[in-house]
């Protein structure tokens, strides 16, 4: 074997092996950085989707002990008259505090997103958001409800809303995404005279020209309210 | 031995066949799953997934609480008599009646103090909301007892909380977790003081915040519980 073919042999080799490491490194940068990317977000997806199971369990824990609670407190109001009242006054309490269901005439609301475009909010505007929903709560509480859903989530006096972009979260519950649907029971006709009235949520209804949110309303003669499934926490206040 | 050299060479060529297709197959599987999760998830970063899952552990450590204290309740039905319910009942009337806001309330909290011009119903509404965020158990604006269901609304004449006019400056008193209220008002604070608007934005952490006020109680006239 020649000299001259032997080096030339030597070249390739060394060429193979340059490209060979340059193929590998853009590989590296290129696939595994997204797959490490792919990675973590499966992580935190997974534990999201372990802490909604786990809070959707706790939720039908709790809605079953209330059941048994009621039931043992009508097997004690059985026995005794004063026991009676006592309960009577409680079933009230629950009723308005949303922990019993409710059901009567109302309102029903569907928001749903609109069409992306121009927008100087961060470009979240065509998303139904949590203050869409607390601006309707409010209204609908003003306008005479006297309980109110949020896709079957009941609104109690220690509710709250959260979120963010298209993201609602109320009290405990898990996230939410538009379409939502919130029902009120109550004065039927004032509610639907405050959603018919265009002065109202001036938000929603610059949003609806804007960017095509959807929004749409209609009354009826009996809507049934679940009862609320979560936590009332009351730890640290105390009746004087 | 050229037949041996064809035969040689053609499993040769499909070897290289095999492989660049499995190669081909491989890669493809890989960036199809890759871009199928990454789709999943668009819109999606790791900061808010980070921040939904801070939610939804303190959700959850909320809900085994009442999980608990509920099984507590259930247990004490169960073993006692007539007095035990009596107690559990009486207990539980008074749990709701603070929560409910009917009666006057005591407890750990903070009192945020708020002076603007231009500030409306909606800021108040926003405010509130951030402090249930925080873990307000009981709330009151200018000694206006607020619970959810009570309106705060705009008029001519400046913002209302239960048809009662609230003018600034607003003293908000809040019970709750102090800490996490204290980190609530604390934000809420700061971010006022950035508005022009606002002259004063100040809270103060108390171990006894006292909220005297009441809602009054309002019978359904409409909706109906079983």
């Amino acid at each position: 074997m020649s000299r001259r073919r032997v080096v030339s042999i030597f070249v390739v080799a060394a060429v193979a092996m340059a490209t060979g490491f340059l193929v590998a490194g853009q590989a590296k940068v290129q696939l595994l950085t997204p797959s490490n990317q792919v990675a973590r977000y499966q992580a935190l997806v997974r534990s999201v989707q372990e802490l909604e199971a786990s809070n959707a369990d706790s939720r039908q824990k709790i809605a079953a002990l209330r059941a048994q609670i009621d039931a043992l407190e009508a097997a004690a109001a059985q026995r005794s008259a004063s026991t009676q009242a006592l309960q009577s006054k409680v079933a009230d309490l629950r009723a308005r505090a949303a922990l019993t269901p409710l059901s009567g005439p109302g309102v029903e609301i569907d928001l749903a997103d609109g069409v992306p475009g121009p927008d100087s909010t961060g470009g979240s505007g065509y998303q139904v958001n949590f203050k869409d929903v607390q601006d309707l709560v409010n209204l609908l509480f003003a306008e005479g409800a006297e309980g109110i859903a949020v896709n079957g989530h009941r609104i109690t006096p220690l509710s709250y809303f959260s979120g963010s972009g298209g993201e609602v979260i109320v009290d405990q519950g898990p996230p939410i995404n538009a379409p939502i649907k919130l029902q009120a029971v109550g004065n039927r006709t004032r509610m639907e005279a405050a959603l018919d009235d265009p002065s109202v949520l001036p938000d929603i209804r610059a949003r609806e020209v804007q960017f095509q949110l959807q929004v749409s309303f209609s009354g009826g003669p009996d809507y049934s309210l679940p009862a609320y499934d979560s936590s009332l926490e009351t730890s640290h206040v105390s009746p004087l | 031995m050229s037949a041996l050299f064809k035969r040689q060479a053609s499993s040769r060529a499909i070897s290289v066949w095999l492989i660049a297709l499995l190669v081909a197959l491989v890669a493809t599987i890989q960036i199809r799953s890759q871009a199928e999760v990454e789709r999943s998830f668009a819109g999606t970063d790791t900061t808010s997934l980070a921040f939904l899952i801070d939610n939804l552990h303190r959700a959850n450590d909320s809900l085994q609480a009442e999980t608990a204290d509920l099984t507590q309740q259930e247990a004490t039905l169960q073993s006692g008599g007539d007095t035990a319910a009596s107690q559990v009942l009486t207990d539980e009337a008074n749990r709701l009646r603070a929560a409910e806001g009917l009666v006057p309330v005591d407890g750990p909290g903070v009192v945020l103090v708020v002076n603007a011009t231009g500030l409306g119903a909606l800021d108040l509404q926003d405010a509130l909301n951030n402090l249930g965020i925080g873990g307000a158990e009981a709330i009151a604006v200018n000694d206006r007892r607020f619970v959810v269901g009570v309106p705060i609304e705009q008029t001519q004449g400046g913002v209302t909380v239960g048809g009662a006019l609230v003018p600034v400056p607003w003293t908000i008193s809040v019970i709750g977790d102090a800490n996490r209220l204290a980190q609530a008002a604390d934000l809420m604070t700061q971010s006022l003081r950035a508005d022009r608007r606002v002259r004063e934005a100040t809270y103060r952490v108390e171990a006894d915040v006292v909220i005297r006020a009441v809602v009054s109680e309002r019978p359904f006239v409409y909706g109906v519980a079983p």
